[in-house]
Parts: C-alpha cells; sequence; structure tokens
C-alpha cells in the first residue's frame, strides 16, 4: 500500500499536469479562418468578360480574339443554336425547380438523351445538369469501399473527385504508360490468386479521359481494350474534350481509333465543350446507364438540366449530324497551329497536334512554381495586349493528387481564320522571346 | 466496430420510442377530429412520416415498432405447423422448432453479409452481417437482447418438453450454442477459418 508521504507526491504530479493544461490552452492561438493571402493571387484579380465569350471576346473593356474558351465547333453563337433556346425558353420557361425523379423530367430531357444514345451508337445515354458531377456521379455509383481502380495520374479534376467519393482503392499508373498500367494489374493479379474469394467480389475499373485536359495527349485505347480484356477491367472513358472533335462524325476517341463502342462500359463527356451547352452525359449498354437512375448522386439530387440548354444541346447536335465535315477542319487547324507553335525559344507544346486544347509550358523552370506562374502571366497579358486572349491553365494547387506544371492552355476553334492563327502564332513567339530573355 | 460510435445514441432512443410511433399517433389524433374528412385525404396522407434520412435502415429494422411481436408470433406460427403433423410427438416437435429457428436464425442474422439495397456510404457494411450491422455496432441494446434471450427461451422449453431426455438435450444444445456465440461481443466481426470473410 502506498505511504502517506507518496500519496502526497501523487497529488502534487496531479496537480501540476493540470497547471500545464491551463498554460497550453492559454497558449494556444486559433487559425484565422481565412488564410492571409497576396495581393496579387489570381481569385482576386479576374479578368471581367463582357457579352458572350464566342470568338471576338470583350475582355476588360479590349476585343480581343478567343483562344480560351472551349468553344470548339463555335456553336456558342450559332443563331440556330440560340433560336432553338429562345423557342425553349418561350414554351418552358427559365429552370425547371426539380430533379429528375421529382417532375423535373421534360421531353426535352428525354429527347436529348435518345438523340445522344443515338449519336454515340449505344442503346441509352443519361444526361447530368452540371458537367463536373458527371463523372463524378458516375465513378461512385459503381465502384465502391473494397474495389479498385486504376487510374491516369493527369486525370482532371472531376475524376479525382469522383475517385473520392467513392471510397474505393485507388492505383495511380504513370500518364500514358501502358507498361506502367499492367505492371500494376499484373500485381493485383498476383494479389487476386493469393485470395481468389475477396478477389471474387472486388470490382476493377480503369478510368482515362480520351483527349486529357491536364496534357492535351490521347489515351492509347486499343492497348486499353486488350488490357480490359486480358485483366477482366472494366473502362471508363471520359470524353469532354474528345466528343465533337476526334473521329469521321464527331463520336470521339472509339470512332478515331476504330474500336466499337460495345468494348468500352461507359462513356462520360461533358457538353459544356463542343456542344456549347451546360451538363453532361453518360452513353453505354441500358443494364450500365439505367444503374445511375437511382444511383447517380448528381442525377437523383440535383435539379435538372434547363429545357432551354437541353434544346440548345438538339440543336447543336443536328448542327453537328448535318456537317460532319468540320471536325476534319477543326482537326487541320489545330495542326496548323501546331506546327506554328513549334521551336519557340522558352516555351515547348504539350499535347497532340490534333488537339484542341494544348498546353504551352516554360521549357525550363525558374525552380519555384509561383515564378513561373508569374512568367506565364506576364506573356499572357502581353498577348492581351494585343488582342490576342489566352489563359493559364488554373488548378486548385492544394487539392490535386498530381499537380501538373504551369502552363498557358491555348485553344483552337473552327471559327478561327488561318491569318488569325498566323498572328496568334507570331503574336505568342514575340512575346515569349520578349520576356522569357 | 464496437459500440460507442457518435451516431449511435440516437437510435437507442428511438428504440425506447418505437420507430414511427408518434407519426401514427398523430395521424390517428387527426383521423378522429376530423371523421367527415373525404377519401382524398386519407390517400394523401399514404406517405406521411416514410422518409428517413438513415444512411443503413439494416441498423435499426430489429427496433421498429411491432417487430418483435411480429417474431414471436412467427416462431408460434412455426411450432403450430410443426405440431399440426401427425407423425412428429411433442418432444420432437420442439426440438424441431428449436432447430429449426435456431437455423434461420443462424442464416439470417449471422451469416447474409451487406444490404439488399444500395446504401449511401459506398458499402461500408458490405462484409458485416445483419447481427453485426446492428445499431451499427453498438452492443447490449434492446434488440440484441431480445434476440439472445428468446432462443434460450426456446431452448428451456424445449428441455422441459423433451423430459431432458439424452438425445434431445445435445441436439438442442448444440443448436443453442450455435447461435448464442456469435452474438457475443468477442465475436463482433470474428470470421472462423476465412468462413464468409468476403
Amino acid at each position: 500500500m502506498a505511504t502517506a508521504a507518496e500519496q502526497w507526491v501523487l497529488v502534487e504530479m496531479v496537480q501540476a499536469l493540470y497547471e500545464e493544461k491551463e498554460e497550453l490552452i492559454e497558449e494556444w492561438q486559433p487559425e484565422p479562418l481565412v488564410p492571409p493571402v497576396s495581393g496579387d493571387h489570381p481569385a482576386l484579380n479576374y479578368n471581367v468578360v463582357s457579352g458572350p465569350p464566342s470568338h471576338n471576346i470583350v475582355v476588360n473593356g479590349k476585343k480581343c480574339v478567343n483562344f480560351a474558351s472551349f468553344n470548339f465547333l463555335g456553336l456558342l453563337d450559332d443563331p440556330r443554336v440560340k433560336a432553338a433556346a429562345l423557342v425553349s425558353l418561350r414554351k418552358y420557361g427559365v429552370g425547371t425547380c426539380g430533379p429528375r425523379g421529382f417532375y423535373g423530367t421534360f421531353d426535352v430531357h428525354l429527347d436529348l438523351e435518345d438523340r445522344l444514345a443515338k449519336f454515340m451508337q449505344t442503346e441509352e445515354a443519361i444526361i447530368y445538369s452540371y458537367g463536373f458531377a458527371t463523372i463524378a456521379s458516375a465513378i461512385p455509383a459503381y465502384s465502391k469501399r473494397g474495389d479498385i481502380v486504376f487510374v491516369d495520374r493527369a486525370a482532371c479534376f472531376a475524376i479525382q473527385k469522383g475517385l473520392q467519393a467513392s471510397r474505393s482503392d485507388i492505383q495511380l499508373f504513370k500518364h500514358n504508360d501502358m507498361a506502367d498500367l499492367e505492371r500494376l494489374l499484373k500485381e493485383q493479379e498476383i494479389e487476386d490468386q493469393k485470395n481468389p474469394r475477396k478477389a471474387r467480389v472486388t470490382r476493377r475499373f480503369i478510368v482515362v479521359e480520351g483527349l486529357y485536359m491536364n496534357t492535351g495527349t490521347i489515351c492509347p485505347l486499343p492497348e486499353l481494350v486488350k488490357l480490359k480484356y486480358k485483366y477482366k477491367a472494366r473502362i471508363f472513358l471520359e470524353e469532354s474534350l474528345s466528343f465533337g472533335v476526334l473521329g469521321e462524325h464527331g463520336r470521339g476517341v472509339t470512332e478515331h481509333f476504330g474500336i466499337s463502342i460495345d468494348d468500352i462500359d461507359l462513356i462520360s463527356a461533358n457538353m459544356e465543350n463542343s456542344l456549347a451547352s451546360i451538363g453532361g452525359f453518360c452513353c453505354g449498354r441500358s443494364f450500365v446507364i439505367d444503374h445511375q437512375r437511382l444511383s447517380g448522386q448528381g442525377y437523383c439530387f440535383s435539379a435538372s438540366l434547363p429545357p432551354l440548354l437541353a434544346a440548345a444541346a438538339i440543336e447543336a447536335l443536328n448542327i453537328m449530324e448535318e456537317n460532319p465535315g468540320i471536325f476534319s477542319v477543326l482537326r487541320e487547324k489545330c495542326k496548323r497551329i501546331h506546327k506554328a507553335l513549334q521551336g519557340i525559344s522558352g516555351l515547348k507544346v504539350v499535347g497532340e497536334s490534333f488537339s484542341p486544347a494544348f498546353h504551352l509550358q516554360l521549357q525550363e523552370s525558374t525552380g519555384s512554381r509561383e515564378d513561373d506562374v508569374k512568367l506565364l502571366q506576364e506573356i499572357v497579358n502581353h498577348c492581351m495586349d494585343r488582342s490576342i486572349a489566352l489563359t493559364q491553365a488554373r488548378y486548385l494547387e492544394k487539392e490535386e493528387k498530381c499537380l501538373p506544371p504551369p502552363s498557358i492552355r491555348v485553344v483552337v476553334t473552327v471559327e478561327q481564320t488561318d491569318e488569325e492563327l498566323e498572328r496568334a502564332a507570331r503574336t505568342i513567339k514575340e512575346v515569349a522571346q520578349a520576356v522569357l530573355l | 466496430m464496437g459500440g460507442g460510435s457518435a451516431d449511435s445514441v440516437p437510435p437507442i432512443e428511438r428504440a425506447q420510442m418505437g420507430e414511427g410511433g408518434c407519426f401514427l399517433e398523430t395521424a390517428g389524433v387527426e383521423a378522429s377530429a376530423a371523421p367527415r374528412a373525404p377519401r382524398a385525404s386519407e390517400a394523401s396522407r399514404m406517405n406521411v412520416g416514410v422518409a428517413h434520412s438513415e444512411v443503413n435502415p439494416n441498423t435499426r429494422v430489429m427496433n421498429s415498432r411491432g417487430i418483435w411481436l411480429a417474431y414471436i408470433i412467427l416462431v408460434g406460427l412455426l411450432h403450430v405447423v410443426l405440431l399440426s403433423i401427425p407423425f412428429f410427438s411433442i418432444p420432437v416437435v420442439w426440438t424441431l422448432t428449436n432447430v429449426i429457428h435456431n437455423l434461420a436464425m443462424y442464416v439470417f442474422l449471422h451469416t447474409v453479409k451487406g444490404t439488399p439495397f444500395e446504401t449511401p456510404d459506398q458499402g461500408k457494411a458490405r462484409l458485416l452481417t445483419h447481427w453485426e450491422q446492428m445499431d451499427y455496432g453498438l452492443q447490449f441494446t434492446s434488440s440484441r437482447k431480445f434476440l439472445s434471450i428468446s432462443p434460450i427461451v426456446l431452448y428451456l422449453l424445449a428441455s422441459f418438453y423433451t423430459k431432458y431426455d439424452a438425445a434431445h438435450f445435445l441436439i438442442n444444445t448444440a443448436s443453442l450454442l450455435s447461435v448464442l456465440l456469435p452474438k457475443l461481443p468477442q465475436f463482433h466481426g470474428v470470421r472462423l477459418f476465412g468462413i464468409n470473410k468476403y
């Protein structure tokens, strides 16, 4: 039993601990709710656009040629599209005030889903009202805890958020490196052989983009399909940048490579780029797409797409189907400016030659990302002074899994004439020489 | 997994109140207060009180209103059906009731895993049996006590009606142990020899 003297020591120790606790509480300083931000943060100095962001865009009161908006087919200012939207506006009003399951389904939605399914030659399509939410809802609808997703390192932020929401095991493979993907798949196969009962209940997915937003490169779809059948994984293809761009009729990467669309389990795309509408769609087999009608969080719990935008998308699809020649015209223009921008000292062109959205990165980084961003911003500002509207690719730097290097993103649209492309290439060359030397 | 998670406290209070009880009571009060109410209002009250924000309804189905009574009636029904078969003597019928009840309880509570519906938590309970899902893993709740005591009560009745015969005793005891052991908190999430793990 403890003696009286030892008991005194225990009480003293406890009292000392309490005092220490009080001291620590007094010393503690809370972090500010809003951390201090420097005055030249890009979110605080934004450019103001007056009027539509069409081919001739008015930025900060200055008329420029638009090389920044993803208006690939120039449908943003198309009179037919605007007329269809106005007719729909007069008929339905502006919003739908309800999700699809709660009186928010209009005939234009069903029409658009039908048309998209027919256009992409799949069984069914499903519409989301926000492009970002499309792939971010589609992935967690199929992939749950315990499932494995193999995803490219350069996947866009929407895919990353979808993967985070899915709570699955994420395996990143190096960008467009099929050998790395095969290595990961092989390792998974070995794990599966060790534990076949667990393997029987785990689903495997491969998530890739057709044309990557962060790098402008194309995914090697034929090898991916081979790997899919060899290792029994399902492919989710995100075609936001390649829908309405690649392929003979604009159907995307599958048409570009001549792969049967039944080999891809789910195609998800943004309607905010080529179709110049808002929202997104997923298409595939009925068996696959029907599941999202109850499990797609963005479908069930968000208000549906405003009918005027759905009507605009239908009209845009009509235009795409009527002149399939614009896709090759767009690709020609992309190749032209890609060639024209080669050989700038200090800037390198990152992206495929036929990609309408490619990046200009610094050949040699200064060492700190902030300085790189400042340099590129100078180039962008000078180009803006010479009426070429460019933008830097912006990321949430703390949230991205694999942050791409800072770059200027150049977008090519069908509406840009050859002279404007030449002028843009010349301007960028001169400005880059002036700023970087 | 284990008791004491923050969101398990409300289910206990609801269990003691009886789920949906207050809604039915208010509906009853309104119905009696307006006896001349037309049929349409009764139809429009169809889905009053059915929306819930429970992430995994499996966790509180055994706390629902009337389910304990339904369970007892079901066991009684099984017993009466077995009693109606002319070949079985009373001891055999009681042993059969005990064994079939325990077998069904083992299959539904301790073998079948996950949920028959999709849950918004991305499959957190995919590998858990219904017993492990009950009340989000909180131990010694009223439903758990009820479901542990009911096989014991059946066992006592079966022992009495089989006049403590040796063979019946062995069968009934083995059956009782098979259904009591998985209910121990020490066996929460335990899968012996990897059986039923995935």
